[in-house]
């Protein structure tokens, strides 16, 4: 790695990292059980499956691409592990193979349509959000999965934890297992994006398009790899949230793609695609991850909470936008060069 | 004696034709080992479509003969001809202002040699050496987008130095630098014709190809006009050589023409134009050529308020004015079509009348906003009148009206105001011969009615046929101006090309 190339206190991530730190602070005098190991541990729990979506959107939205389509396809995932460990078999290395096959099966659908098609991705998505959700719906009845439907089996996969923390109750709780998918992913993406020729088609297509293609990338390949890969992770995302949850709600993640986009973009990553990071992404779920848990230990009434939330999502696209406002018009200064002053 | 083995690049018989138009006929073009050759010719003589088919991008048409280091290719793909040694460095550079300026170097050999995984190291390594080489330096780590656009095009030299290029083909680099970084420019430019490239530089710029160029080869409408070397070469052979074009266009009679409706005098604005004084008279065509980013733009769009001038005055009938914004030019009676716009300023499956009234359309409100028909009614006939639309049916799908009418419409868009003097840029680029001397008449027959026009064009040809008075803008300033009458091509491109200094100091 290049340690040398790699400033962090001269990244657009450090300003992320140190908002995040000034939020813990803040929460931290108001409600000092923020800081208490188990709170940490239940954040970590509950944001994993948002950590793995965000870093599928994140290669996405690096594209110029977007995926309104992720919450349909995490609720179809789980309905389809859920009926799957219901019904057919309770053994964890299946369960995780239908869960990523069918997280692909989708993903791949919205990569082919958008290469394919060239109609822009938030088009293409909604589209296939509002037919994956009825589909899923027509065909399960919206009938929630439920724990005693649920193997045993896979339920304490789901428990297992690593090492002891007491909880504020008495308790002991300690590093989820979930929290291992959520590293695997951020390791499979870096190095993804850091050392594959397609990472670097990623950026470079997000970059400029019409470069990209000059320099020989295979554009369409680039956004269906993309679209296919973000699925898988969802997918895996999907049988993380089953085991969290240990029962599947078909409902439970109307408006989630909101709260993943959102991480991606607060975590420094431009909505016009081209630059982001791994890193920049999690300190974004982490971000959200605080503001959800915080402003609940704060007592804000959750209407607030959403309020709050929203702003600064705004906050941040916005200055991303300005910014590369700026720097075009820096450069668009009409180049009339008048060195013959003195003479005429 | 010379060989085909002296030639880097021979090329014989080349054309092209696309739908309609023949953009290349029979060019021929051999560039010698460690040669800088520039490739010259007016804007549309079909440079760039030559630069394509060098670079793979277009195929010529049958019986083509082009040959690299002597060995014949057929059906050059774009992958090939990087292979072969061929490198373009576009005016946009190709470059991704997101990546750093190592990965910038280096990723499109990556993708040539169909690696899989990226190595920094050698990534880096590679852009350290190459940069070396050209003898700048410029942190590898930076991200590309940072860099000034002359860094950004050594940037783009040193990529296509990593692909071992024997021929590096540069369109019009010369355009966004500035003196010293031209300088800059040349002296890489001769490194690297000592390293044995060779360079194909297009400009038009003559005082930067007398101080560059070795030999030259002159292209006029798409025809080969012949190769010289630099001893051979003067200012006037090639102003002759370049332009010249046939005119098609009637020429119509000049006038001298009535009382002054618009004087500016000593306008400059930085880095658009400087001391710019001249007069525009009722009912005559007034124009503006010079080369492209010679400030003509800029000073309209100052006289029109969308660029506001930083010292200078403008009279209109003798009396002094401001002009902050295009509702004060509107209410002096100017009316300004920008470029393109007479092609593309129409709604196709609407009628005749709304298309008339898109640009006016507050004018023909109420307080409420409700399209008045009345006034509507009126002003759609007075157009229709005035510019002799046919079919005269104000709701005559646009789409079913021919070229030129369709031409009258938008430009009757345009004169909905009733402007005492109309500004058109440009108003002729892309559109084919018929449909131009369309727009010639129509403008002659509003010059007629006593409206002023400046007519910005770069189309030589274009301007002799219709202005009365010509300004040449050279760097941001006038640098003549003549008698449309008496005026020829190659003074008015040796006006707008040459300056004062050149040849004297070379």
């Amino acid at each position: 790695m290049q340690t040398k190339g790699f400033r962090f206190w001269r990244a657009k991530e450090f300003v992320i990292f140190v908002v995040l730190v000034i939020i813990c602070a803040i929460v931290t005098i108001v409600n000092p059980v923020f800081i208490h190991p188990s709170n940490l541990m239940d954040i970590l729990l509950t944001n994993t499956v948002l950590g793995m979506m965000a870093l599928g959107m994140l290669v996405v939205i690096l594209t110029g691409g977007i995926d309104v389509s992720v919450g349909a396809i995490i609720a179809t995932v789980t309905m389809i592990v859920g009926n799957f460990l219901a019904h057919v078999s309770g053994n964890l290395l299946l369960a995780f193979l239908v869960g990523a096959g069918s997280g692909a099966a989708l993903g791949l659908m919205n990569g082919l349509l958008i290469a394919k098609l060239k109609i822009h991705a938030i088009v293409v998505t909604l589209g296939t959000m509002s037919i994956i959700y009825g589909v899923m719906f027509l065909l399960t009845g919206g009938e929630w999965v439920t724990q005693e439907h649920i193997p045993e089996g896979f339920k304490s996969f789901g428990r297992i934890v690593f090492g002891h923390v007491k909880t504020t109750s008495g308790g002991t709780t300690g590093l989820p297992v979930q929290f291992l998918f959520l590293v695997a992913a951020v390791m499979v993406t870096w190095a993804l994006l850091r050392y594959t020729m397609f990472g670097r088609g990623v950026y470079a297509l997000g970059g400029n398009r019409i470069s990209a293609e000059r320099a020989g990338f295979r554009i369409d390949r680039i956004i269906v790899l993309v679209y296919l890969f973000e699925g898988i992770l969802i997918g895996f995302a999907g049988v993380v949230h089953t085991s969290i949850m240990r029962q599947v709600d078909p409902n439970a993640f109307n408006g989630f793609e909101l709260q993943v986009i959102a991480a991606v973009v607060l975590g420094g990553t431009s909505i016009l695609g081209g630059t982001g990071s791994v890193l920049g992404a999690i300190l974004g779920v982490a971000l959200i991850a605080v503001l959800n848990n915080g402003l609940i230990l704060m007592r804000v009434s959750s209407y607030w909470q959403q309020i709050v939330i929203g702003l600064v999502i705004v906050a941040a696209v916005s200055t991303d936008i300005v910014q590369k406002q700026r720097a075009e018009a820096r450069k668009t200064r009409v180049d009339v060069e008048i060195t013959e002053g003195a003479r005429s | 004696m010379t060989n085909d083995n002296d030639f880097i690049l021979k090329i014989d018989r080349v054309s092209k034709t696309f739908p309609g138009v023949k953009a290349l006929d029979d060019i021929h073009l051999e560039v010698r080992r460690q040669e800088i050759h520039a490739l010259v010719g007016e804007n549309g003589a079909g440079k760039s479509t030559l630069i394509k088919i060098l670079s793979g991008v277009y195929q010529p048409d049958e019986g083509a003969y082009l040959a690299i280091d002597g060995v014949e290719l057929k059906n050059l793909s774009p992958i090939e001809a990087v292979r072969r040694g061929i490198s373009v460095i576009y005016q946009d550079f190709s470059l991704f202002p997101n990546l750093s300026v190592a990965e910038n170097i280096a990723l499109s050999l990556d993708i040539e040699k169909g690696r899989r995984l990226v190595n920094w190291k050698r990534t880096r390594a590679r852009a350290v050496d190459t940069l070396d080489r050209l003898g700048v330096s410029i942190d590898p780590d930076q991200e590309l987008g940072g860099l000034s656009v002359a860094r950004q095009q050594l940037v783009a030299i040193a990529r296509a130095l990593t692909y071992d290029a024997r021929l590096i083909v540069m369109d019009e680099p010369t355009s966004a630098l500035s003196r010293s970084e031209v300088e800059l420019l040349f002296r890489i430019m001769r490194s690297l014709k000592d390293e044995g490239i060779s360079i194909l530089f297009v400009s038009h710029k003559l005082d930067e190809l007398f101080a560059i160029a070795d030999r030259f080869t002159v292209i006029r409408d798409g025809r080969y006009m012949g190769s010289y070397p630099k001893e051979e070469m003067d200012n006037e052979r090639l102003i002759s050589l370049m332009v010249g074009r046939k005119i098609e266009y009637t020429i119509y009679p000049k006038r001298k023409c009535g009382e002054p409706i618009l004087e500016v005098r000593h306008l400059s604005k930085q880095g658009n134009f400087v001391d710019v004084s001249f007069v525009l008279n009722r009912g005559e065509v007034l124009g503006i050529t010079g080369l492209v980013g010679a400030g003509r733009t800029e000073l309209v769009q100052a006289i029109y308020g969308m660029n506001t001038p930083d010292s200078g005055r403008i009279l209109i009938d003798g009396k002094p004015v401001r002009i902050r914004s295009s509702t004060d030019s509107v209410r002096y009676g100017i009316g300004y079509v920008p470029e393109n716009r007479l092609r593309e300023g129409l709604v196709l499956q609407q009628s005749t009348a709304n298309n008339v009234i898109l640009v006016t359309l507050d004018k023909l409100t109420n307080r409420l906003g409700a399209v008045v028909a009345d006034r509507k009614d009126s002003l759609v006939e007075r157009s229709i009148n005035m510019l002799a639309i046919r079919p005269s049916d104000p709701e005559m799908i646009v789409s079913k009206l021919s070229g030129g009418n369709q031409q009258r419409v938008v430009l009757a868009k345009w004169l909905v105001g009733s402007p005492k003097i109309l500004i058109v840029d440009e108003p002729t680029n892309g559109i084919d011969v018929g449909a131009k001397a369309e727009i010639h008449k129509l403008l002659r027959d509003l010059a007629e009615s006593g409206i002023a026009i400046i007519l910005v064009s770069s189309e030589l040809p274009e301007i002799l046929a219709i202005a009365d008075r010509i300004l040449v803008m050279r760097r941001g300033r006038v640098a003549a101006e003549l008698d449309g009458s008496t005026a020829t091509q190659e003074e008015l491109m040796s006006k707008a090309i040459l300056s004062e200094q050149t040849g004297a100091s070379r």
